[in-house]
């Protein structure tokens, strides 16, 4: 066992007492010995300790077997779901009333199960256009109950294969950008000058920044990324730092499931935040459990069509990419050094267990698992990530071009007309497109770019109509693998 | 561990508060602090560690009679660097000026440097400011003494020249206690109050023989001139003030001094609220007209924060046994200052010590809001000592840390934290020292050596772990009053609306000129907008938690700073 401070220690204190009173509980059905048949989430509590260290390729499937059973599994009244008396506000929001319902499709909570929108074409995938989720804030008319765009942005269901390497990739780039500020801000101090250092990192540019020797920092220059230089690679909008992060937010605001690190006793004064009666929902362990089934998702492939005609095409169409400036924005890879996943990471904050939070960390070592060895590498070792995206957020519309710019709220301080760059490993198996997901054909996704995209668009544009199917051709090879 | 239902979890909740209240009644239930226990276990404690030796700080405020009171001192950036120093009153003993060495994050650190002063100045010092009190971008200090006052002239390097003749200030001769300060409208320099104590030489000293208070203002207002601080005001009567606090009561941007006063030796006086009128009017005592309430306590020290974000501060007024929470009365009609106490019901009565068999009444000095656990709630820190040897009150007298609960009210943690040393304690400088989020603490005590406690964080076994997500601020304006003194901060994560104004003053004979610190719980952003001091407001400023920044009043965004790696 792991230490994860007082929080723990309390429970611990609870369960011993619990169990001193027991006999005054057994005359409650639900309190009973768990039977094969009650209705609740087996896999609830099963990584009781939060894990340590590295993990063994048998410790780690275990945990992700477990975290795949919460990732599937319909939460129940009994596992705690429901949120009647808290929003789906990323920080602990209450309601004003008590909701009516227990579901909500708007405001949420709208789902049992996470797989109920990430199943397409497998699980931990997308989905349609039926699975569209209600982003507000939860914090202002959390209630609402209109699909109006002035209460909600409405966006489809990211798959999530691969998104350990991407979260990856994020902290690696963070840690790049984090470092280049240091050095500007050590060498302006040095020689008393300002120092305007470019923001490179794997390539990708987010523009510049200028230290000053008096240790004050000017980020006019920085583009695509927050103004901590945290590269957040999840959501469309870029807005969450890690799968930790985004699996707390999202057990709230989907199930009403509330996760101890967010939502328990040392943040809010109360075990039961969301007044469902059901105290410490989700322990760290749940979390963990749920992060590493996900974290080692096989990420997306580039199949080799049977069609040799369709081969072709598909070179054809990457070439063409290439020469129309996609892939400026669709990376094809992006190098990784290391496949050490740790969890909790570096660079949440509280509200999301740390690695700051803890004894020691655990490491998945995502190079145990079967489908690393396919991973290309180049000559430095690194691993090269195929996701065809650049984990940067761009302008994505313009006058001529706003079919991407229908939203009207910006989210966590992004324009709404700012969205990461899609990676696209898995679009061929995840339509509709787009980040409300209403772009039934590739073609038509690639049209709707603008901004950053227009001259990249303006060229697919100008091609002829089968050079434009050759790029379909590629993209159309960009699969999950069933 | 899951609890299936509430019946069962409240039962069992019930339980552990049963079991931890019987397994602490020997020391708990026996004092005012009885419930605490059901409420430690929801609150995210910090732990202090004591390193006033290894930082470097060798210091202890001495002295016989004329200093029982005071003992404050000024925490503020001397050298450019953004990293906090300190001045440190000494009574009897020379006051030092010590230049914060301390790697960011890490382990306290100071060194001492010669304030360049001859030993008479140096003496007799019991507490001290920092403000601009000329046009030059370095702050300056203002130094409380038994005799004259001192104006010292920042060099922007911690150096100091004595500057009262420079900007044509008296000093006086009296026992200076108190000050405060404040930019009124379209002043180049600021106004400043000092609080005077008793009148040693008045016959019957010392009861019923104290000083008027003094309000000074420069009689040249341009600003590209030196000062010349020799427009003097009296605010009489005096009742023996031990601080005062230019603070907006009421709301309307308008100056108020609050000045508490220490009633073992008025006679006839009680607390005082003074309107000073920015179209030169001389300034007017609030009175029973005003609805203005006799309230007769120790005063020793003030603290002002909107705990309820409601525009109106609440102050909180230490005192020997009867600490008071002051709000403004619900009841009370526009622009009366009609206060409530509040103590009782917000939990910091802080009347006894909380450890320990002796239940004489407490003696309360430095207090001052702060969040100390960065979890969006201001707490409030109390130094307790006894003033000398009054039998009548507490001997053993540990310091205060009353932290918000989550449901309201405070609840004390001293123990918990470890700053419950048995010294007695005065001022206190409340600063993040090493620039890590968290912030430390620093007690000035009486014939003791200063207590430097850093926070920690969180403690576990195997270390510590942050708190809470904090913000740290920093005002910037051109021209007059350039750190933007008066200006309310409002800082606003999801629902929770927090806010801070940025004073000189209050707390006991000194405090800090530093970055406001916010704690921010679990958000990972906030959104900032500014009340400056001529009551315009700005534009919101998005910034991302565990930063500092500085906002500059012309700036479109938020510009970050870091500390020197």
């Amino acid at each position: 066992m792991k230490k994860f401070g007082m929080k723990q220690k309390l429970s611990g204190l609870v369960s011993a007492a619990c169990l001193l009173v027991v006999g005054l509980c057994v005359n409650n059905p639900v309190l009973a010995e768990s039977v094969p048949w009650d209705e609740t989430t087996k896999e609830l509590g099963q990584t009781g300790e939060l894990p340590a260290g590295r993990l063994s390729k048998r410790a780690l499937q275990a945990l992700s077997d477990t975290g795949k059973g919460l990732f599937s599994a319909q939460f129940t009244p009994a596992d705690g779901a429901g949120r009647p008396n808290a929003t789906q506000a990323i920080i602990p929001t209450k309601t004003k009333r008590p909701r009516q319902h227990t579901l909500l499709r708007t405001a949420g909570p709208d789902a049992t199960a996470c797989s109920s929108c990430h199943n397409q074409p497998v699980l931990g995938g997308a989905s349609d256009f039926v699975t569209n989720v209600f982003v507000s804030e939860g914090f202002t008319q959390a209630d609402f109950d209109s699909v109006d765009p002035q209460f909600s942005n409405e966006r489809g269901s990211n798959h999530l294969m691969g998104s350990g390497l991407v979260e990856l990739l994020a902290r690696e780039m963070s840690r790049d950008l984090a470092d280049i500020r240091a050095k500007a801000l050590r060498t302006a101090r040095a020689t008393e000058q300002s120092v305007r250092l470019p923001l490179l990192t794997k390539a990708v540019s987010f523009g510049y920044i200028t230290a000053h020797a008096d240790g004050l920092i000017d980020l006019s220059e920085v583009d695509g990324v927050d103004a901590d230089l945290t590269v957040r690679p999840f959501s469309q909008k870029g807005v969450m730092t890690s799968l930790r992060q985004f699996t707390v937010n999202a057990m709230n605001h989907h199930h009403g499931m509330q996760a101890d690190e967010r939502f328990g006793m040392a943040v809010t004064g109360t075990d039961d935040f969301d007044g469902d009666g059901y105290f410490n929902e989700l322990s760290p362990g749940d979390i963990s459990a749920l992060v590493a089934w996900q974290a080692t998702l096989e990420p997306p492939v580039v199949e080799t069509p049977e069609n040799s005609d369709w081969i072709a095409a598909a070179q054809r169409g990457k070439e063409a990419m290439g020469a129309y400036g996609c892939l400026e924005c669709h990376r094809s890879t992006l190098p990784l050094d290391s496949l050490d996943f740790y969890d909790p990471g570096p660079l949440d904050v509280v509200g999301t267990l740390s690695i700051n939070d803890v004894e020691e960390a655990a490491i998945y070592d995502l190079s145990l698992l079967h489908w690393a060895a396919s991973l290309e590498r180049n000559d430095s070792g690194q691993v090269l990530v195929p996701l065809f995206g650049d984990l940067k957020r761009h302008q994505m519309s313009d006058r001529q071009n706003n079919a991407l710019a229908n939203e009207q709220l910006s989210q966590r301080f992004v324009d709404r007309t700012r969205f990461m760059t899609a990676e696209l490993w898995g679009v061929g198996s995840t339509a509709p497109y787009g980040h409300r997901n209403d772009f039934l054909t590739l073609k038509s996704i690639v049209l709707a770019h603008g901004g950053d995209a227009k001259a990249a668009r303006n060229a697919f544009a100008e091609a002829d109509e089968k050079a434009q199917l050759d790029v379909v051709a590629f993209l159309k090879t960009l699969v999950i693998a069933p | 561990m899951r609890f299936r239902t509430p019946s069962c979890a409240s039962l069992c909740a019930s339980v552990v508060t049963a079991s931890l209240v019987w397994a602490c009644s020997g020391s708990v239930l026996s004092n005012a602090y009885a419930d605490n226990t059901k409420t430690l276990a929801s609150l995210v404690v910090p732990r202090f560690v004591e390193e006033a030796g290894a930082a470097g700080i060798e210091h202890a405020y001495t002295g016989s009679w004329e200093f029982f009171v005071g003992g404050g001192g000024a925490a503020f950036d001397c050298n450019q660097d953004r990293m906090p120093d300190v001045f440190l009153a000494g009574g009897e003993s020379p006051a030092q000026l010590f230049v914060n060495t301390s790697t960011p994050t890490g382990s306290l650190t100071f060194k001492a440097v010669d304030l360049g002063l001859s030993v008479r100045d140096v003496r007799s010092v019991v507490g001290a400011y920092a403000l601009h009190l000329d046009s030059d971008p370095y702050l300056d200090l203002v130094v409380l003494r038994v005799g004259r006052n001192l104006l010292l002239k920042g060099d922007g390097q911690c150096g100091f020249t004595k500057a009262n003749r420079r900007f044509d200030f008296n000093g006086g001769r009296d026992w200076t206690t108190g000050f405060s300060a404040t930019w009124q409208t379209g002043a180049n320099y600021p106004t400043l109050a000092f609080g005077n104590y008793i009148d040693n030489s008045a016959p019957g000293s010392p009861w019923g023989t104290c000083h008027d208070n003094l309000l000074v203002r420069s009689s040249n207002g341009d600003s590209s001139a030196t000062p010349q601080y020799n427009a003097t005001t009296l605010l009489s009567p005096g009742y023996c003030s031990l601080s005062l606090l230019f603070t907006d009561w009421n709301n309307t941007g308008e100056t108020a001094l609050r000045i508490t006063n220490d009633r073992q030796y008025y006679r006839g006086g009680q607390e005082q609220l003074w309107r000073i009128p920015e179209d030169g009017k001389p300034p007017r005592l609030y009175g029973k007209s005003d609805g203005w309430k006799n309230l007769t306590i120790w005063g020793m020290g003030i603290a002002e924060a909107d705990l309820d974000s409601d525009g109106y501060p609440e102050y909180a007024l230490s005192s020997m046994g009867d600490n008071m929470l002051q709000q403004l009365d619900p009841e009370a009609e526009e622009d009366q200052p009609l206060y409530r106490d509040i103590a009782f019901e917000q939990g910091t009565t802080a009347h006894r010590p909380y450890e320990g068999d002796d239940s004489k009444p407490s003696t309360g000095w430095h207090t001052e809001f702060a969040d100390f656990n960065n979890d969006a709630r201001v707490d409030l820190f109390i130094a307790k000592g006894n003033v000398s040897s009054m039998s009548d009150f507490a001997a053993v007298d540990p310091d205060n840390l009353l932290l918000q609960h989550p449901d309201g009210g405070f609840v004390e943690t001293g123990a918990d934290a470890r700053i419950n040393l048995p010294t007695q304690g005065r001022g206190a400088l409340v600063s993040d020292f090493n620039r890590d989020g968290q912030l430390d603490l620093m007690v000035i005590n009486r014939e003791a050596p200063v207590s430097v406690f850093r926070n920690l964080g969180v403690s576990e076994t195997w270390g510590s772990r942050p708190m809470g997500n904090w913000l740290a601020i920093e005002l910037k304006q051109n021209n007059a009053n350039t750190q933007a003194i008066g200006a309310r901060v409002v800082v606003k994560t999801g629902n929770l609306t927090q806010s801070r104004t940025v004073a000189i003053g209050g707390g006991h004979a000194g405090g800090a000129n530093d970055f406001l610190h916010l704690g921010l719980g679990v958000a990972e952003r906030a959104t900032v907008r500014v009340r400056w001091p001529d009551g315009s407001w700005s534009h919101p400023y998005r910034v991302f938690a565990n930063h500092h920044v500085v906002l500059a009043r012309e700036s479109e965004s938020a510009v970050y700073w870091y500390p020197n790696q």
